[in-house]
């Protein structure tokens, strides 16, 4: 009996994560405007369904909650699946949207980054975009002039971005809140200034002929078994992503992370309680920005080319976005944050002009229905990605 | 009076200023092992500008203070609470959208052994950690409150006022200090609340060896029934120490808290 009711949850939950898979690749083939603007109120109407059946859509989200590793495994899998279905579905543009959601994996391991430090810490970082250039310079230059690998100039340009962040935090070690913004704000137009003007960095015109990764001799060029070589790319950063949630789900789940939200929440009782406030903020910023870093150096040897405006404020605008649109704290937030943020921005090309304004839209269309972000954070409770741990409920309940 | 036990905490002349305002001038006062130690006086008369002397918060204009013959001056909050010294604050200073387990355990922090690199690839470790303070901050609640234990995981602003000073005295308890500062533990409770706070202190007491309660109050029956000793303050001097009756029959603090024309000599 138990037995057949776990099989039919499972069915139940591979049904819909595959329904929902295929519901995005529709979305992503629809190219008409106004079939764009039909899906649209498709996903209104549904959102008004869901008020009216409350009780079943909860039921449903606790079916997801209670057996997060299908879930999970699921998801991978249709991941995985992806570039292999995508140009099936989707013929003319298939690579496109491979492009499209690269990007987004790299958005995702950035906001993360940042959300290190402004989510669980409270610390507003301003210049997100020019430590995620120094990364992507970083790596542009070791490259190019000394011919390094990319599994070393990764890691090496994460480094140099922690580093960058170290240099900005001397000055200010012991100024508090807005002050930070500010100090990130202006240190982030200098960077990209800086970048425009040294000769070295190429000025204007910026790094060209940024050698792609290969990976123990096997180029990410080549193409994947038929595929397009954006393919490589998508499961590479397809498994930093992965890494990338693991490492700070874990630190969310530890002392790392409540340390952070003291801090964040109230830093004088912080430091009422032992906390050394300033030194791990200092430890927190270079954390974060480590991930920016190896993010710059993804996109850097992806694309090939870096110049000066790819690092502007307005990036690290919508790095922000995501931050506080998807969810402070809040991993599964901060992912769809991205998801919303990177991927309908490309649907709406029409309006190209008007994308910042939707940012700001959107911004403000949060900050007044939903404070704390699409997901805020829940109930910290220790535990592994895969659910609670053996005997972990017991004792509460 | 309290020869017999150990001093473990004095100042010598503090003084601190705010401008051309003295917060506080010339306090001397010793503090023991194991006692309980009540400080009233009227508003302003500086008793948590003292806490936060003591706790280094505000670093005093003049003096020296000394916890275990070492000296304090200078030191940050955390050195300070890191050497045993925890204190509870008269607004409470939760953080009111963290769980009531993730209130109590950040006390831990500086017992705890788990930095970064464990927390990413030595989970054991880091849950083996997690479980023990849990089971410490459980039966620190099942002291106070064992009401308060089914609701670890909830926000600790959805508890009442009284289980939310209980939770920051767990705080404080947990890190094993060896002075625990309750600064006004009484503010904005009716009297049952009162009531059950003092026997709350008493619990307190006889659930850590060798505490130190220093307890700042405006309510006398606190003070009265569970100080063994206590110092009065007024416009930031030190007017008298001794028990309760003592201090109560003083006519400086009589004067103090009534105005003059009002003690009968």
């Amino acid at each position: 009996m138990n037995k057949k009711s776990k099989f039919l949850d499972i069915t139940k939950i591979v049904v819909i994560e595959i329904l929902l898979f295929f519901l995005l690749l529709i979305f992503f083939k629809i190219e008409s405007v106004l079939i764009l603007f039909v899906a649209v109120a498709l996903v209104v109407l549904v959102f008004i369904a869901f008020r009216i059946y409350k009780k079943q859509v909860q039921s449903i989200l606790n079916l997801f909650a209670l057996n997060r590793p299908v879930v999970l495994i699921i998801l991978l899998i249709l991941l995985i699946l992806y570039p292999v279905l995508s140009p099936i579905i989707i013929p003319r543009g298939g690579t496109y949207w491979i492009l499209i959601l690269i990007q987004t994996g790299i958005y995702i391991i950035t906001a993360l980054g940042l959300n290190f430090q402004l989510g669980s810490a409270g610390m507003m970082n301003l210049a997100t975009a020019a430590f995620y250039g120094v990364g992507a310079y970083t790596a542009g230059i070791l490259s190019l002039k000394l011919g390094w690998p990319a599994l070393i100039t990764i890691p090496v340009a994460g480094i140099v971005a922690a580093l960058a962040g170290l240099i900005l935090f001397i000055p200010i070690y012991k100024t508090k809140g807005h002050y930070l913004a500010l100090v990130t704000l202006a240190f982030g137009l200098m960077l990209v200034l800086a970048a425009d003007n040294i000769e070295f960095l190429g000025g204007p015109q910026g790094l060209k002929n940024i050698p792609s990764i290969n990976l123990f001799g096997y180029s990410f060029l080549s193409s994947l078994g038929g595929l397009h070589f954006y393919t490589n790319y998508y499961y590479f950063v397809l498994l930093l992503v992965i890494i990338t949630v693991v490492i700070f789900h874990r630190l969310f789940n530890s002392w790392v992370g409540l340390t952070a939200s003291y801090i964040r929440d109230d830093e004088p009782a912080a430091k009422g309680c032992g906390i050394n406030s300033n030194f791990q903020k200092l430890l927190i910023f270079m954390f974060g920005n480590f991930f920016m870093g190896v993010a710059g150096a993804i996109y850097a040897h992806m694309i090939g080319f870096i110049s000066p405006p790819n690092f502007q404020f307005t990036q690290s605008l919508l790095i922000v976005s995501i931050v506080i649109i998807g969810g402070m704290d809040n991993i599964l937030g901060l992912i769809m944050g991205a998801f919303i943020l990177v991927v309908l921005p490309e649907k709406l090309r029409v309006i190209t002009e008007y994308r910042i304004m939707l940012y700001g839209i959107l911004l403000i269309a949060t900050l007044i229905f939903r404070p704390r972000g699409l997901l805020p954070f829940g109930p910290r409770k220790y535990e592994s990605l895969l659910g609670f741990r053996k005997g972990g409920r017991s004792d509460v309940e | 009076m309290s020869n017999s036990k150990k001093r473990i905490f004095y100042t010598e002349n503090i003084e601190m200023r705010f401008g051309g305002l003295y917060a506080l001038r010339d306090i001397s006062i010793d503090i023991f092992e194991d006692e309980i130690l009540g400080i009233i006086g009227p508003n302003g008369s500086g008793k948590t500008t003292l806490f936060n002397v003591i706790t280094g918060f505000y670093k005093p204009t003049a003096g020296n203070f000394y916890f275990m013959e070492n000296s304090l001056n200078g030191k940050e909050p955390y050195e300070i609470t890191e050497r045993g010294i925890s204190r509870t604050y008269q607004i409470s200073r939760l953080c009111l959208n963290l769980t009531v387990l993730d209130n109590i355990l950040i006390g831990t922090y500086f017992r705890q052994r788990t930095g970064y690199l464990s927390s990413l690839f030595d989970r054991k470790k880091l849950l083996k950690e997690v479980e023990e303070f849990k089971r410490r901050a459980i039966h620190l609640l099942e002291v106070f409150n064992p009401g308060i234990i089914d609701r670890l995981y909830e926000p600790v602003g959805a508890l009442p006022q009284i289980d939310r000073r209980r939770v920051e005295i767990c705080r404080a308890m947990i890190a094993i200090p060896k002075i625990i500062l309750l600064d006004e533990p009484s503010a904005g409770m009716n009297p049952d609340e009162t009531d059950e706070l003092m026997k709350d202190i008493w619990k307190l007491k006889s659930e850590m060896e060798n505490v130190t309660i220093v307890i700042i109050e405006h309510d006398m029956s606190v003070i009265s029934a569970v100080s063994e000793r206590v110092i009065v303050l007024n416009f930031g001097r030190k007017i008298t120490e001794g028990t309760y009756e003592e201090v109560c029959n003083n006519k400086e603090v009589r004067e103090s808290y009534l105005g003059k024309e009002f003690v009968y000599e």
